[in-house]
């Protein structure tokens, strides 16, 4: 198998769903013969014509209106938003039209579109480069809202969301771009949404995640491990809609619940699972459910290191989870 | 406009004028020396058609008042004086076309050929409607008839059919979206959005404002400080062309060179057809509070069907007689369609829980197991 970064593995399932599929077209700023500000769309528009591929006015309204009204007409569009923190213009189309023209049509339309953009922070980028809004997209019913933390599953979940006939909105940490390489299978490489992956079996405390903080869980679960506290890691993978059976599975093991993102705390994708865990399975639970994400606060810049949920901050809320802490 | 009386050659139209376009004056006689079938294409049969939906459009919207005031239908959203600019912008599109519409446009879907049941169904939310009931009255749309369901957002239609547009175009399957809104539609995002697209990509667009001069009770005015909604097109490098919305000839002319011109490739163009509202803006509106009735009244002496009606008598295709056996039968043909929509019952409850998505995740089936308990529980209580 083929050794692919993050965005290799994005524009290998681009290149192959365009490839396979003539209702497929991509489009957004800048990622016509650009190729994209992060290079993900790079070499497709030489690859495959200024119609599959094409740059858009710098309009996010525009450009979302339009993916809704070609995807209603049967396209797949995949409509790239620069940065997750420039999308608001195209909420409306999103909220108002996407996520209900299945439902108020009575199914005579649906919408199979994905809107693929950066989200996340410790990049440098201040306010409006880093934010981690998911949970304005989750909150939405008729979306599908999906965030990879591995570029084997990026490639697998893009192909996905790009077949799946509702709307998803699907983000990549740009942190992650260029930071990670594993193998990646070649060709036809599915991952289906809704299923979470089991990053790392463990006895004590069920820490569910996604995106890059799968990867700082990973690191707090090496640490901790020395200090003789197992982790199960459960990286969601899809959002909308979200694997409940493999947390409560888990949970049936360890009684200990932790969520760990970087959005902020207060009506959160994590209070999500907080109350499905409590609503569901609250005898489970041997300890209070913790959830460790950034502070209710817009994105700082220079400070951004205090912001981002870290090792020292996941350690410390799972010891919570385990009454070790107050 | 200039008289153009050489057989065959459609009339020349202008954009961006400052008075609007008009084949017919105020009271419905011709304002140039045409002949429909020569110059605009209408042969006479399909002229008196042309006027008999809109009499027909006229008698679906009183039946909708009727039946709001009833307490059968929740809301009601006139078309009343709106006709010719509906009706006569329906009337230029072909069967490969596609619409994306307003609450104002429901009452004439029967022109796109969607059934008079159909559309009492919408109203009423009857398992006829082909929504399912899961849109307030307004909403009509139907896939079948090429006519998309818009929702409620202002504006959302024009930059959702811009990217209908595009798909046409990308599938070179020919075709034209033509997209409708109010003159307060035009102060939305969306409009500048659908515009600006369509210019770059030259979309098969056409942009129809039906400007009635009221956004519920904020006067045209207060919208722009334009002179013409029209003129926006300038700015997108399209032509905007500047219609009188009650002669419902020039609009079918208008609208038939612009979707021609859009069909081929030429690009996208903006209508502005001025009108007025004869009714309130909804049964939720008093309009007594913003306007007078002398205005009111004004512009029902200018109505369009009154103009129609005379321009037809003047071409010999149109008597009293006639007007007569007419009403009579659209009443029946309404009352009829009205008795089937309320036969229908009611949508299934099950399917608000399976058209969310294409396939039902697991916290909606968990969300209608509840509401089955909860539904038993309320029957057991009776
Ligand atoms: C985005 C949005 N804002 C407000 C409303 C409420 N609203 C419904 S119709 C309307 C007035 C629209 O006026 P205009 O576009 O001129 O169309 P008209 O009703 O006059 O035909 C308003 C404010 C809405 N439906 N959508
Ligand atoms: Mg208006």
């Amino acid at each position: 198998m083929p050794v692919m970064n993050f965005a290799q593995a994005l524009r290998d399932a681009l290149r192959y769903e365009l490839a396979h599929d003539d209702a497929v077209v991509v489009f957004g700023e800048d990622v016509g013969k650009r190729g994209g500000v992060f290079n993900i769309t790079e070499g497709l528009q030489e690859q495959f014509g200024e119609e599959r591929v094409f740059d858009t006015p710098l309009d996010e309204n525009g450009i979302l209106g339009m993916a809704v009204g070609m995807a209603v007409m049967g396209l797949r569009p995949v409509a790239e938003i620069q940065f997750v923190d420039y999308l608001w213009p195209g909420y409306d189309p999103l909220y108002s039209e996407a996520a209900k023209i299945r439902f108020r049509s009575g199914n005579q339309f649906h919408v199979p579109m994905v809107v693929r953009s950066p989200y996340g922070g410790l990049v440098g980028g201040g306010l409006y480069h880093s934010q981690s809004p998911e949970a304005l997209f989750a909150h939405v019913a008729g979306l599908k809202v999906v965030i990879p933390s591995t570029p084997s599953d990026a490639k697998g979940l893009l192909i996905a969301s790009i077949r799946d006939d509702d709307p998803v909105v699907f983000l990549e940490h740009k942190r992650m771009y260029y930071a990670l390489k594993e193998e990646v299978p070649e060709g036809e490489h599915v991952v289906p949404l809704g299923k979470a992956r089991t990053v790392r079996e463990g006895e004590d405390v069920t820490v569910v995640t996604y995106g890059m903080m799968v990867h700082e869980t990973l690191k707090a679960a090496e640490k901790l491990e020395k200090e003789g506290i197992s982790l199960h890691i459960l990286d969601l993978r899809t959002l909308i809609p979200f694997d409940g059976d493999a947390i409560l599975h888990s949970l049936e093991r360890t009684g200990r619940l932790v969520i760990v993102a970087e959005a902020p705390r207060t009506v959160s994708f994590a209070s999500e699972i907080a109350a499905f865990v409590a609503e569901a399975a609250v005898d489970l639970l041997d300890g209070p459910v913790v959830r460790v994400t950034g502070w209710d606060m817009p994105f700082p810049f220079k400070l951004e290191k205090h912001y981002m949920p870290n090792v020292t901050r996941i350690a410390r809320g799972v010891k919570r989870a385990l009454s070790l802490l107050p | 406009m200039e008289a153009h009386k050489r057989k065959g050659v459609p009339i020349p139209i202008q954009p961006f004028t400052e008075e609007p376009l008009r084949l017919l004056d105020e009271q419905g006689n011709p304002v140039v020396d045409f002949d429909p079938e020569e110059h605009l294409g209408l042969s006479p049969s399909r002229l008196v058609k042309l006027y008999e939906d809109m009499v027909l459009t006229r008698e679906v919207d009183r039946m909708c008042w009727l039946l709001q005031r009833s307490g059968k239908a929740a809301f009601h959203i006139s078309i009343t004086g709106h006709e010719g600019a509906i009706v006569g912008s329906f009337y230029a599109l072909r069967p490969e076309d596609w619409i994306n519409g307003y609450y104002r446009t429901p009452p004439a879907m029967h022109v796109r050929g969607i059934r008079l049941a159909e559309i009492f169904a919408q109203l009423m939310g009857t398992a006829l409607d082909p929504l399912k009931g899961r849109q307030m009255p307004g909403h009509l749309g139907a896939k079948k008839a090429q006519s998309f369901t818009y929702g409620s957002g202002v504006g959302l239609a024009h930059v959702v059919g811009m990217g209908m547009a595009r798909a046409l175009q990308y599938r070179k399957t020919g075709g034209v979206v033509v997209t409708y809104g109010g003159e307060g539609s035009t102060s939305e995002p969306h409009f500048h959005s659908a515009l600006n697209f369509a210019g770059v990509y030259r979309l098969p667009l056409v942009v129809m404002i039906v400007n009635n001069q009221y956004a519920i009770s904020v006067p045209r005015t207060q919208q722009t400080a334009a002179k013409t909604i029209a003129e926006k097109g300038k700015a997108y490098g399209l032509p905007g062309f500047y219609l009188d919305g009650n002669d419902p000839l020039i609009v079918y002319h208008v609208m038939r060179q612009a979707a021609d011109r859009a069909r081929a490739g030429g690009g996208p163009a903006l209508i502005e057809a001025l009108t007025y509202r004869l009714d309130p803006h909804s049964s939720a509106d008093d309009d007594r509070k913003y306007r007078s009735e002398e205005e009111v009244k004004h512009w029902w002496e200018r109505d369009t069907l009154k103009r129609m009606r005379h321009f037809l008598t003047l071409k010999g295709l149109w008597d009293e007689e006639k007007e007569e056996a007419l009403k009579e039968r659209v009443r029946l043909d309404v009352e009829r369609a009205v008795e089937e929509a309320e036969a229908a019952g009611l949508p299934r409850v099950e399917e608000l829980f399976e058209e969310v998505y294409g396939e039902r995740p697991w916290h909606l089936t968990r969300q209608w197991e509840e509401l089955q308990a909860e539904m038993q529980e309320q029957e057991g209580g009776h």
